[in-house]
Formats: structure tokens, sequence, C-alpha cells
């Protein structure tokens, strides 16, 4: 009979009290279960599969239409060779702030010809314009206003006065002018964006239609000093939308009007002068990674069940026992279920902004409207990256939901449709309503893919990612203090 | 029959997570229900104005995507913990036939639902009924107190009880073939809720429309439609037939799994 003895052990264990073993412990556990990597996989291949399905289902024709708009109301004469016009715009309704009224000098009445105009707006002061490039600015002031456009062979200089006196240039521009131009006096107003949300969900956008005013008196249209005779005509300039593609609540355009009674003329009309934004405004950046949706639902399982599942199986009371600083425990947990997290967001966003490239080229997301997006541009980045930091936080944010609440399904049900839900209802809310809910929920963290300012925008990049990690503070905060207090 | 009934019956009423499920069903459903009606913006649709028909109804019943998470919950956990707990296997001893077992579930699971759906339903009528009128929404703008008499009003309110109904069906189905806890929550969450949300960023028409058609919530959700009905992707009747497909279709796949599986 040989007595078990029990040796005692001559060397002290390998301190474990640490943050270093904590990690890896936590890494051990992580990687080594199968359903680890199952999500990781799934968060990488869903990100980019539903993207690219997003894609897929998304086309622009911006890039086929003009890229110029040219409508307004024009009272004007033929003006042959060099001379000058000179008005004072006595008075001009605000009908909209970038409201236009004064004198032009333009090849002919057709829309999109060469000319020269200096206007006075209702909020933005003097400006000159040809070429349909961006405006000059002059003085900010708006009516009333002495205005001049003298022409010298191909130039045309603009000036403005306050009191028909003393003059100030604004710019000089060249102009492919024929020998006998058109020059007088237009009014244009822009419409107004708004946008209409249906209570099924459904929203319109468009134009309401102003009509801009303009009364000019003293009118004066000379060459070598001598007064043009002959007869004003006036006309629309261009047509605005036909009816049929203005919907419906919308106000609809009316034609311009001119009048004349001793030498003052009352002028009506609407539309606009200048270059048209490139195309639409959608943000293929942020649409481009639409499939995070689905990634960001794995890897807040994989958080969750990371937490939970030890507390369910017990194996919780072997790690405090191995660490027992709990502090140690859930900072190991955090930083590995993060880092998982980073990796994998990053893989599956770089992956989807890639393959979703080609598709939203032959999707009509072409430059000019839609240069190709490039990660060297620091906006692009930002989403792209940041995107991987959202998914990094949640699964840090399922992690702390998961040790607070210790149950699967109960973790799940608060954390899923926490993010989920808002992105569905907000559509079915009032536009004020559903603003703040989107400020206010974890997935205002995926602000930060925004890459262009749209109307419907919420909240900042950096203020959304700070929302996320907020509440990703706060949680894990919580799951500290409950860790720490309950038993396990 | 009634016996295995009985049995899954009192399984479900004995744990905490029944209460608590059908108490997330009712509170949500009501509760975003009446929020929604006290936000409707008069701004944005200023009354009476025949181009911008507020479905009162339908804004009422706006809970009923957050209450149903209710029923997510109490129909995945009428299966995956006997899965992980092995109480399968006594409730297999007990009745051997798998079948029937199945039945007696989906039978109280069913029951429980509706009659919970019922009165979530209910309540999101009855808040409505008080909030609306208060923002404008009067018979002299046109809009008459909602009442089951009316019958689009009848076909949203009915069939958002079986809309809750058929999703709980859709859970149970997923949970046998998935047995598993969280991957069975994450997929039917992930099936209800995502694909409304991809298909808000696709802007052809034609993909827009076929992912609503074939989504289950939002083909489902058709059902709660009494205006602009123009405007739906799918019938409302037939978005509910969708989701009843998704369903019989889960339930079947489930279904077959865990009679051909070891418990």
């Amino acid at each position: 009979m040989t007595t078990p003895t029990m040796e005692r052990p001559t060397a002290a264990l390998p301190a474990r009290d640490g943050f270093g073993p904590a990690v890896r412990a936590e890494w051990t556990k992580l990687r080594s279960v199968r359903s680890t990597a199952i999500m990781v996989f799934l968060a990488m291949a869903l990100t980019v599969l539903l993207s690219m399905l997003a894609a897929y289902g998304s086309s622009t024709n911006a890039g086929s239409g003009p890229t110029y708009v040219d409508r307004f109301h024009f009272v004007h004469r033929p003006m042959s060779g060099d001379g000058s016009i000179t008005v004072r715009v006595a008075s001009q309704a605000n009908s909209h702030e970038s409201a236009r009224a004064g004198i032009m000098i333009k090849s002919s009445v057709e829309q999109g010809t060469p000319y020269a105009a200096i206007m006075v707006t209702p909020g933005h002061g003097a400006r000159m314009q040809s070429g349909f490039k961006p405006d000059v600015a002059g003085s900010p002031n708006g009516a009333p206003r002495w205005l001049r456009l003298t022409r010298t062979g191909s130039s045309v200089t603009g000036y403005e006065s306050a009191d028909g006196a003393t003059w100030t240039p604004v710019a000089t521009v060249q102009v492919a002018l024929p020998s006998t131009a058109q020059a007088g006096l237009f009014v244009a107003s822009p419409g107004k964006f708004r946008v209409v949300h249906y209570r099924n969900g459904s929203s319109t956008s468009g134009h309401d239609e102003t009509v801009g005013r303009a009364v000019f008196d003293d009118v004066d249209v000379r060459t070598a000093a001598a007064p043009v005779p002959g007869q004003w005509s006036d006309q629309d300039v261009g047509t605005g939308p036909p009816p049929e593609m203005i919907p419906p609540g919308f106000t609809r355009s009316v034609p311009g009007t001119a009048s004349e009674s001793n030498g003052v003329f009352t002028v009506t009309g609407s539309g606009d002068i200048g270059s048209l934004p490139p195309g639409g405004n959608d943000d293929v950046v942020m649409n481009g990674l639409a499939g995070v949706y689905f990634g960001l639902i794995a890897l807040m399982v994989l958080g969750v069940l990371f937490a939970t599942s030890e507390f369910r199986t017990g194996l919780v009371r072997t790690t405090l026992t191995v660490v027992p600083r709990r502090a140690h425990v859930l900072a190991g947990k955090a930083l590995v279920v993060g880092t998982v997290g980073l990796a994998a967001g990053l893989i599956g966003s770089v992956g989807a902004f890639f393959v979703v490239q080609p598709i939203q080229r032959s999707h009509g997301y072409v430059a000019p409207a839609y240069p190709p997006p490039s990660l060297t541009d620091p906006t692009v980045l930002r989403a792209v990256a940041g995107t991987a930091v959202v998914l990094a936080l949640l699964a840090v944010f399922g992690l702390a939901v998961g040790t607070i609440v210790r149950r699967t399904a109960g973790a799940l049900i608060v954390v899923l449709p926490l993010v989920l839900v808002p992105a569905l209802i907000s559509d079915a809310l009032a536009p004020s309503t559903s603003a703040w809910l989107r400020r206010l929920v974890p997935t205002a963290g995926l602000a930060i893919q925004q890459t262009r300012d749209r109307w419907d925008t919420a909240i900042g990049p950096w203020q959304g990612l700070g929302v996320l990690a907020a509440y990703t503070a706060g949680a894990l905060a919580m799951a500290f203090w409950l860790l720490r207090r309950r038993d396990a | 029959m009634t016996v295995t009934v009985h049995a899954e019956w009192t399984k479900m009423r004995t744990v905490p997570s029944t209460a608590w499920a059908l108490l997330v069903l009712v509170v949500a459903t009501v509760g975003v229900g009446s929020w929604a009606a006290w936000g409707i913006d008069p701004f944005y649709c200023p009354l009476p104005r025949p181009d911008c028909d507020v479905d009162t109804a339908r804004t009422t019943l706006a809970g009923v995507i957050v209450g149903q998470v209710g029923v997510v919950l109490l129909a995945v956990l009428m299966v995956t913990p006997e899965f992980s707990t092995g109480m399968l296997r006594t409730t297999l001893a007990a009745v051997p036939n798998r079948l029937r077992v199945v039945t007696a579930k989906v039978g109280a699971l069913t029951a429980a639902v509706l009659v919970a759906a019922a009165l979530a339903v209910s309540g999101s009528m009855a808040a409505g009924r008080v909030v609306l009128p208060g923002h404008g929404f009067t018979p002299a703008n046109g809009y008459p107190p909602l009442s089951l008499a009316d019958e689009p009003t009848r076909r949203a309110y009915v069939g958002s009880v079986l809309y809750l109904g058929l999703v709980a069906l859709l859970s149970f189905g997923v949970s046998l073939a998935v047995r598993h806890t969280g991957a069975a929550i994450a997929t039917v969450i992930g099936l209800l809720y995502v694909v409304p949300i991809v298909s808000a960023v696709v802007n052809d028409p034609r993909w827009a429309e076929w992912m609503q058609k074939l989504s289950p919530m939002t083909a489902g959700l058709a059902v709660q439609a009494t205006k602009r009905m123009d405007a739906l992707p799918i019938g409302p009747w037939a978005g509910l037939g969708v989701l009843a497909a998704w369903a019989t279709g889960a339930l079947l796949v489930g279904t077959v799994l865990f009679a051909v599986r070891d418990a």
C-alpha cells in the first residue's frame, strides 16, 4: 500500500496578478470557441455582401443633365457694337435671399448663350456673373443700387454705385458676344427646397417656385454717348419645370411679367442663372457601407456572448479565481473583443468600399457629379476607418450589456433593437422628433460615415461617434460596478 | 395532446422570461404607438389637406415594430434553453413523439402571443383615440375616431395581431433550426429589421419594391395601411401572406431538423 502524498510546490506559481495575463487568457477564451470565428466571418461577409446588394439597387442619372441653369425674365433691346447700360434698381422684393435683379448683355435670348450680368440680391449684396461661373461678389449692398455694364469689344466691365455719380468697378469679364447683342433688365428668383414626409414613411422633396419682383428706373442704354433707340421687348428665357414634374403640394411656376410707365420698369420673374451643383447629393461612401448593419449585428452578438456564456456555464467563477481583479477581467475582455471588432470591421468596411466602387460606377455614379472616392481623402478615410471603430465600440457595448444583464436573450433583446429600431421608425416619426432620436441612440456613431452635408443629416460625424463612445463608456462603467458588487 | 399542451404551458408560465417578454410586447407596442401618434407634426401636414393624408391607424400601430421583439424573445426562449440545459431530453422522454411536442409548443406559444398582441393592439388604438383629437385629427377635419367598424381600420388592427402571431411562428421555426439562443435572436431580428434598413438606401424603385415585397416585416406590416394604398409595395393581405410563407417555411425546416437530429 502506498499512501498518496501531496507534494508542496517548491516554487511559487508564476504571478497571475497582472493585466497582461488577463488579456491573454481572455484572448484564448475568445479564439478557442467556434462561434467567434462564425460571428467574425459573418460580420465581414455580410458587411460586404449587403453593401454590394445596396449598390446594385441604386443608380443615378446625375451627369447626364445640363450643368448650368439659365432661366429668368428678360426685358431687352438690341445693342450694336460697344456701349453701356445703366440702371437704378429702386427696390427688390425679398422672395429668396439669392433672388437676382439687375442688367445683362447677352448674345441672344436663347437659353445657354454667352452673357455678362451685374445684379443685386436681397441677401448677398451686389454680384457680377458670366459664363455660368460662380458670382464675383461686389459690395454687400442690395437695392436701391445703381448698376452699369460697359461693353468694349469682347470685354464687359460691371460697375456699381450708391448715387449714380461715383462708380466702383466690380469685375471685367471676357464674353464672346456678336456685334449686335441684347442688353436689358432681368429678374430671377430660385425655388426653395422642401421635403414633405408622409406618414407611411415615404417622403418627397422638391422646390417651391418663388417669384422675384424688382422696380427699375433711370434706365439708359447708349453707344458712343448716343442713346440707343428702339422698342423694348420682354420674355422668359428658359422655362420652368413642367407641371407633371412638380410633386403635389409644391408651388408651380408662373411666367414672368414686365410693365413700364414713365421710364419706371416693374419686372417679375422666376429662375436662376449659374452653374448647377454637380449632380445629385447621394452620399456614395455612406451608401456603399450600408451592409454594416448586418456586420454590427454579428459583432454585437459576439460581444454579448463573450460575457453571457461565462455566466451561463459558470466559467466566470474560474475566471475570477484565476484573475481576482475584476477590473482586469472586464478590461481584458473589452480590449480583446474591441480589437477583434476593429479588425473585422476594418476588413469588412475596406472590403465593401473597394467592392462596391465598380458597381456604383456602372450605375451612373461617375465624375463630375460623383468623382471616385479615394482613401487618401481624409473625409473618405474617416468614413471607412470610422466604420471599423463603430463596430469595435458596438462589440464592447454588447460585452458591457451582456455583463450587466448576464443572460444572452435578455442582453440581445436590449441591444439589437436599440441599434436597429431607430433606423426603422425614424421615418415614421415627425422629422424633428426623428432627428432627435437619431442623435440620442448608439447608432448616432454611424454618422462617422457621412461624407456629404445632406438635408437629412442629424448629427456631425465626430459628435455621433462621441455619442456612441459615451454609451459604451457608460455601459462599461455600469458593468464594472455590477461585476464588482454582485456574486459571480 | 391536451396534457402535452398543458405541460408546455406550465413550462412557459413558470419561467420569469415569459412575463418579461409579454410585458415588452404590450408596453413597447402601446408606448411607441402613442409616442408616434403624439409626434405627428402638423407643420408638415397642415389639416385639412388632401395630398398629405395621414394614416392615423398605421401611426398608432408603429409600436408593433418595437413590440415584436417581445414575441421573438418569448418564442426563442420556448425552444433554445431546452437544448442548452438538456431539458429537451426530459421533454422527449415524457413525450417521445416529436411532432406532438412541436404542435403543443406552437399551440401554447400562439395562444399566449395572440392574447397579449390583442391587448397591445387594443391599447394602441385606445391611446390613438385619446391622443389624436388633441392634434387636430377630428371628425371636422376628416378624421373620425379610430373604430373597428371601419373596414380598413379593422384590417389594420386585426392584421397587426395576426402579424405578431406569425412573427412568433417564424421565430419558433428559426429557433428549432439553429438551437442557440444568441444565434436564433440575431437571425430573426436580422431577418426582420435589416432588409428594411438596406432597402432604404436602394434608390432603384424596382429593387426597392422587390426587397420590400419579400421582406417579412415590410411586407407583413402592409396590413397596417389604411390610406395611400397605391404607395404600398404589396397589398395588405398579400403582404401578410408573404410573412406567413416565411413563417411556414421556417416552421417546416425547423420541424424537419428537429425530427431528424439528436436532442
